[in-house]
């Protein structure tokens, strides 16, 4: 239920931004397309900072425990603070590559 | 200068493509929960030497994780019915606070299980170091067949852990009835499951499985 209602919610609002972008700001509506790929190009540079973050915690954990002998825990990896500072990581990057590209 | 390169922004469009699609099927749909059925064994409610109910995690303050409060509830209810004779409780400390399974054992009884029948372990770290602690603490009481409690996804890894420790596994999974249905509890879940599976990836890698 709870999922249905969430789904419904965020379609109405988009609908609503569509018009809104459409309509009173008088955005290209053959922008959009556009608009959705350079989206899913920034979440894509956003899941290589994650998978980054991820595998050289990982390696870091396990350099520690080889070398070392003494355990620690990988379990700061399962935290869900990566996914925001690897947000912030890929959005930045992402604009950077955007303002290269400009000039 | 483009130093972007179109090749480039074409493949963090297919892989953002691919994390949306991921992220919207994983919090609308029941697959995580699917995903979790299927790896779950069903319960193997039978008579035997020991109930090994594995950690989970503990607060400094000393308050159980959900999952381990859920597997120390499987653990109890299981010696409650009088499936095994031993409660085996395992579990470290976080930061200096008080150990996993002293915190589980009080629990226990608190719900009326002697405490001659509440065994527990509080240095191994990981699933491969609770499979070998666990043998070395069962060794003297002849102990063959154990009931295993944990969550679905962790035993592809945990059990064939004890049976190479030479125990005869029951699974017993923590959570066989738990449909995640809000879309915050299906990510929760899925998220649960790749890490099962990277940590199973590693024990094979490893060659501990």
């Amino acid at each position: 239920m709870d999922a249905i209602f969430i789904a419904a919610l965020a379609g109405l609002t988009s609908i609503g931004a569509y018009y809104v972008g459409a309509r009173a700001l008088g955005l290209s509506r053959a922008g959009l397309g556009a608009a959705v790929g350079k989206m899913l190009e920034s979440v894509g540079m956003v899941l290589i900072f994650v998978v980054v973050n991820m595998t050289t915690s990982v390696l870091i954990v396990l350099a520690v425990r080889g070398w070392t002998g003494t355990f620690v825990s990988a379990y700061a990896n399962d935290d869900a603070v990566w996914l925001g500072l690897s947000l912030i990581q890929g959005l930045a990057f992402q604009a950077w590559r955007g303002s290269a590209a400009e000039r | 200068m483009d130093t972007t390169g179109r090749r480039g922004d074409r493949v963090y469009r297919l892989i953002g493509l691919v994390g949306v699609v991921v992220f919207l099927v994983t919090a609308f749909s029941p697959l995580a929960h699917r995903v979790n059925q299927w790896l779950a064994d069903s319960p193997q409610l039978v008579p035997s030497d020991a109930i090994v109910v594995l950690g989970g995690a503990v607060s400094p303050s000393g308050m159980l994780s959900l999952e381990s409060l859920r597997r120390t509830n499987r653990g109890i209810e299981l010696y409650r019915r009088g499936l095994a004779p031993v409660l085996v409780l395992l579990g470290g400390a976080t930061e200096g606070g008080p150990t996993e399974a002293d915190v589980r054992a009080e629990q226990a009884r608190l719900h009326g299980i002697p405490a001659d029948a509440i065994l527990t372990e509080t240095r191994a770290h990981t699933t491969r170091e609770e499979a070998v602690r666990v043998k070395a603490l069962l060794r003297s009481r002849g102990a063959r067949t154990v009931l295993l409690v944990t969550n679905a996804g962790h035993f592809a890894r945990a059990r064939p852990l004890f049976e190479r420790a030479g125990f005869e596994v029951r699974a017993v999974p923590s959570d066989p009835q738990l449909e995640a249905d809000a879309p915050e509890s299906r990510l929760a879940l899925m998220r649960v499951l790749v890490k099962e599976l990277l940590g199973w990836v590693y024990y094979r890698v490893a060659g501990y499985i």
